[in-house]
């Protein structure tokens, strides 16, 4: 064996003892960040024998019950609940992404009398405390005939300051040229917006989409307010009225709140990379 | 792009640019200069979000102003009161406490929206098997509501919750402590569950910038004979300072709307500790009723956001022309 090999096998080891270091390194943070969504998921399946808490904390339901997930899927119109959360992302998302690719589409790309002004309104729409604006924005909903109804829930959301400057990032980083090559085909802006500059931003349109489904999917304030005709609630709100009836019955709020994590969670593992992709994006400039 | 003819819906007129002019304006073309015969085509772009801008921004916002004016609740007919709401604000214990605690919180996030999430992101920021799973696990706060986030960390705050355990086992008190109720406690407690809810997308943030450091500048450093520290506060820092502005401008931001999770976790108790500027507004509106009152708290937490925004602003631009 020469001497380099020697070298090289030692310094794999030490390598590798590093690696497993930080992998429990890792590990441990990861603890940080879930141990209250496992107690969560083990409180769910507690029978009533087992206690919630204990020193030390147990996480091992013994043996597990399904009770609990049904109570909760009983006590609170709890399909309904889920069903209008789907129709609230089904018809907020499409008009978030649209909305924000068509108000991005300009300022990144047009100067224009007036695209400073609109930029920063819409900038300014993230600094107004939301609470302020819950009396006046029902009103102006009431005045509309809004309220109560499933477009007074979703229209408010749909332009979002986040939307737009995502958006506007990834159209201002698309060469000018493929728009003018677009043009002087005779392409109108409407054509070169819908068939040249959308499918550039594809993964980006697809993002803010994501974090749209997000924003719409835990929303209860706003819909708090909106609404007061409880089978138009979504499951966010459904959850805040779980905790209102169930008061002490920790085994069933524990419940009901683990079912309605269940899409989001699935929704963002099938979808982590280009959530995380986007987070980042958001900020690159 | 060829496949140009396969939408329908199309309002567009074949357009007769001459290339001298293109090529003749100095500044970077754009449509609204080129197409020429339609200067009003970015508006049209714009209308939508314009609309939705005037609606449900714009227009309430006016009628805000307007009911910090008045004593509009549901029990008054409505009066105009001048500026006697702001008079009353300044002089409102509950109100100025409450200030305090906004104050308190947006310090307190710092270290979750500096210094923690800045050594996850470069914790993460390796090739590893596997390092993505654990990206997507530190992001999953970020995704979950708040409601769900209290309900979860009830477990951790409770009398028999694994904080008093760990409080027990380290011997630190004997009686377990109230953290939600207890007036030392619960702004902390509060300002625990946002920080930790937040970690992830600053961490995101700063994951960008150390992604777009180019890998040679470590190496150049480490040839110089720069150790890791050095490499960190020679390289990475000042890298990493406009990511930093973004990231504080929205702890800022946040911080001051802090909201949620005082609603859902300890209701601005006890005693009013809790209640943050954002908390006093939703109070005096959806508690006291009193929706003129409330008005002019929230213009006066608007007022100051501004204010920090525009401070912001005028100190990153100044950091932004150094920036690569």
């Amino acid at each position: 064996m020469s001497e380099r090999q020697v070298l090289r096998r030692r310094r794999g080891a030490r390598w590798t003892v590093r690696r497993i270091g930080v992998y429990l390194l890792l590990a441990a943070i990861a603890v940080v960040f879930v141990w209250p969504f496992l107690f969560l998921l083990a409180t769910a399946f507690k029978a009533p024998t087992q206690d919630v808490y204990s020193f030390p904390p147990s996480l091992i339901p013994r043996p597990p019950v399904l009770t609990w997930l049904h109570n909760a899927w009983t006590q609170i119109p709890f399909p309904r609940y889920l069903l209008n959360s789907l129709l609230y992302v089904l018809g907020g998302v499409p008009l978030f992404v649209l909305i924000s690719a068509m108000t991005a589409y300009p300022l990144a790309t047009a100067s224009f009398r007036g695209s400073k002004v609109m930029f920063f309104a819409i900038l300014s729409t993230m600094f107004v405390p939301a609470e302020l604006m819950l009396i006046p924005r029902f009103l102006v909903a009431n005045q509309l005939g809004l309220t109560n109804t499933y477009a007074g829930v979703i229209l408010p959301g749909v332009l979002s300051a986040f939307g737009v400057f995502l958006l506007r990032q990834a159209f201002a980083a698309v060469p000018a040229e493929l728009g003018e090559a677009a043009r002087l085909d005779g392409c109108g802006e409407w054509r070169v917006f819908w068939t040249v500059m959308l499918p550039v931003v594809r993964p980006t349109l697809a993002i803010s989409a994501i974090f749209g489904f997000i924003f719409i999917w835990n929303d209860f304030l706003w819909p708090l307010v909106v609404l007061n005709d409880d089978t138009k609630y979504p499951i966010a709100l459904g959850i805040a009225y779980l905790t209102g009836i169930s008061g002490t019955d920790t085994r069933t709020l524990s419940a009901g709140t683990l079912l309605s994590l269940v899409p989001i969670v699935v929704f963002f593992l099938l979808l982590q990379r280009q959530i995380l992709e986007g987070a980042k994006g958001a900020v690159k400039g | 792009m060829s496949d140009s003819t396969q939408v329908a819906a199309t309002p567009a007129a074949p357009a007769e640019v001459p290339v001298a002019v293109r090529r003749a304006a100095a500044k970077p073309v754009s449509f609204g200069q080129v197409v020429g015969r339609s200067p009003f085509v970015p508006y049209l772009f714009l209308l939508p979000g314009l609309a939705l801008f005037v609606v449900f921004f714009a227009w309430p916002a006016v009628e805000a102003v307007e009911a910090s004016f008045t004593d509009y609740s549901i029990v008054n007919p409505l009066h105009v009161v001048g500026f006697a709401n702001y008079t009353e604000l300044f002089h409102d214990e509950v109100f100025l406490a409450a200030l305090g605690h906004s104050l308190i919180v947006m310090v307190g996030l710092l270290p979750f929206s500096v210094a923690i999430p800045l050594w996850l992101a470069i914790l993460v920021n390796r090739k590893l098997r596997g390092i993505q799973v654990f990206r997507a696990v530190y992001f999953l706060p970020v995704i979950t509501s708040m409601i769900t986030v209290a309900v979860a960390w009830n477990y951790v705050f409770a009398d028999k919750g694994v904080l008093n355990w760990l409080v027990a086992t380290l011997g630190l008190s004997d009686a377990p402590i109230h953290f939600l109720l207890d007036p030392h406690w619960a702004l902390a407690s509060v300002i625990l569950v946002e920080g930790w809810k937040g970690i992830g997308t600053y961490m995101m943030i700063y994951l960008a910038g150390l992604q777009a450091i180019p890998g040679d500048l470590y190496e150049a450093a480490e040839i110089d004979g720069a150790g890791a520290w050095q490499r960190f506060t020679r390289v990475t820092l000042p890298l990493m300072r406009p990511f930093m502005a973004v990231a504080l401008a929205i702890e800022m931001v946040n911080a001051l709307q802090v909201f949620t999770s005082v609603y859902v976790l300890t209701q601005g108790g006890p005693n009013d500790h809790t209640t943050t500027a954002g908390y006093f507004v939703w109070s005096q509106a959806f508690q006291h009723y009193r929706f003129g009152y409330a008005s002019a708290a929230g213009v006066v937490v608007w007022a100051i956001l501004i204010a920090l925004a525009l401070v912001n602003h005028r100190l990153t631009n100044g950091k932004q022309a150094n920036t690569p």
